[in-house]
């Protein structure tokens, strides 16, 4: 009885200090590239992407190259769909992610427009699991408006670093899109098809302002 | 005449209360969205985890908020956006802001956060006083920052359940709770008070409509935006509006608790090379 609980104690022991000599390295290169990733990107983003003075396509040209090397677009789009992604076919998730990367950029990029002269400062990393990390960060507004809370949710493998979600003073980039999208999937009897029409729909739309 | 005025005066949170009770049990039973058949666990869940049992009703009450607001509220704010100055703005949001102090204190000290209703006792204070009825943010620039709470909030704190999505009339996105909340906090509000008591019922009215005009100013971008990249922007309204109700209800310290996407094929795929889920499945 007493061996046991020794061998208990000295094997949880054993897991606690390799948790202990591990978790925190990985946890701290984690935190630090992810609040790095974060910086380097808001910098890149308010400075190349918020001139007003390109023409739009160029903007949007250069937007969608930002975006797809910065956001796990694909991971984003399969989380949008929940669990309706199993019941899509593969030609019909080509087709998805490519029109869900088109909204994404067509109806950022005039927003990114608006972000010139602001600046953002990380409050505060935190782990989340060993591949990921939310950066937490506020935005400072010109003119002394209340600056505005955006997290942001990063993935990596170690080198690449991926944002999954963006989180505005509490609003999740993802699960909205998950309720909209949903909704009309359900409007449509389930079926993605109907989504990737309203889609078309509206990416063609966006586009052509 | 002065039995009536007494009447009146006594008789008037009550009728509105009951005018509110009369309106959500008529929405109630408006109409209903049909549950999808139990046969189906996961479009059972996905129907509980939308909550919106009310859905048709919910809709068409938004389609009327959004004439309305198309008609009166969104231009109104657009043009007092547009052409009041902006000290003028800064000074009416201040006011407003400042006159939320008594209910905002009542409903910090309801959900145990004393250090947080020192804050807003304080902010009143100072603001009444040398901000000059609360015109002049005079906390703020002394670093004591305001906050928000309201008795949904409290409600919430206190164990109770959201209930149902619900869309008002004229109010627009809540639920039974923050319902509960909204007629509470009018109620206890000291300024609606007085105003009942002496039979101001203009003075309500006119702070709620400048409070929607004010509240609209600051969101016209924020609402184009959504109205334009959503899909079905009632469900993204429905979404955001409990998303920032959690996030109230926490005081800004629950969000990233939420699902999230996960990059799941990082490990064997070191280029993060995501169009391989395609083939993966």
């Amino acid at each position: 009885m007493l061996k046991r609980r020794d061998f208990i104690a000295a094997f949880s022991g054993a897991v606690l200090l390799a948790l202990g000599v591990t978790a925190p390295a990985s946890a701290t290169d984690l935190e630090g590239g992810s609040e790095a990733f974060v910086k380097s990107l808001a910098e890149k983003a308010i400075n190349s992407l918020a001139s007003k003075d390109a023409e739009r396509a160029e903007r949007i040209q250069r937007f969608r190259e930002m975006f797809t090397e910065n956001f796990a677009v694909n991971s984003i789009g399969k989380f949008v769909l929940g669990r309706y992604w199993k019941k899509t076919s593969d030609d019909e998730r080509k087709e998805y992610l490519s029109l869900f990367e088109d909204l994404m950029v067509v109806s950022y990029v005039d927003r990114f427009a608006q972000y010139a002269g602001e600046s953002l400062k990380v409050t505060k990393t935190r782990g989340e699991n060993k591949n990921t990390a939310t950066v937490f960060s506020e935005i400072e507004r010109p003119g002394g408006a209340k600056a505005i809370r955006v997290n942001w949710r990063v993935g990596t493998n170690g080198t690449i670093y991926k944002i999954l979600d963006v989180v505005v003073e509490g609003t999740s980039m993802s699960n909205t899109l998950r309720s909209d999208f949903g909704s009309i999937i359900r409007k449509n009897g389930g079926k993605v098809a109907g989504l990737i029409v309203e889609l078309r729909i509206k990416t063609t739309a966006l586009k052509s302002e | 005449m002065v039995k009536i005025g007494i009447m009146q005066k006594r008789m008037t949170p009550v009728i509105r209360l009951r005018a509110v009770s009369f309106l959500i049990a008529l929405l109630m039973v408006a109409g209903c969205a049909s549950a999808p058949a139990p046969s189906d666990p996961e479009a059972v869940a996905e129907f509980l985890q939308v909550n919106d049992p009310m859905e048709p009703t919910n809709r068409a009450v938004f389609s009327v908020n959004r004439t309305l607001d198309s008609a009166i509220l969104k231009p109104t704010a657009t043009v007092y956006r547009d052409f009041a100055p902006e000290f003028l703005r800064t000074r009416i949001s201040n006011v407003l802001n400042n006159l939320r102090g008594p209910v905002i204190f009542a409903n910090d000290l309801l959900q145990g956060e004393f250090a947080r209703g020192v804050v807003t006792f304080l902010r009143f204070m100072i603001n009444s006083t040398i901000g000059l009825a609360g015109i002049n943010d005079m906390a703020t620039a002394l670093e004591i920052e305001g906050h928000d709470e309201d008795f949904g909030q409290t409600l919430a704190v206190w164990g109770f359940e959201e209930g149902p999505f619900l869309m008002l009339p004229l109010f627009g996105p809540s639920n039974p709770r923050d319902t509960v909340g909204l007629v509470v906090d009018f109620l206890i509000d000291p300024l609606n008070l007085w105003a009942s008591n002496t039979e101001r019922e203009f003075v309500p009215w006119a702070r709620t409509g400048v409070a929607a005009v004010d509240l609209r100013s600051n969101n016209l971008e924020v609402l184009d935006d959504l109205e334009k990249s959503s899909l079905d922007f009632y469900a993204a309204i429905r979404s955001l509006y409990r998303q920032r109700r959690q996030d109230a209800i926490s005081n800004g310290q629950g969000s990233a608790t939420f699902p999230a996407p996960s990059i799941g094929q990082i490990q064997d795929n070191p280029v993060l090379e995501e169009t391989d889920e395609l083939s993966r499945r």
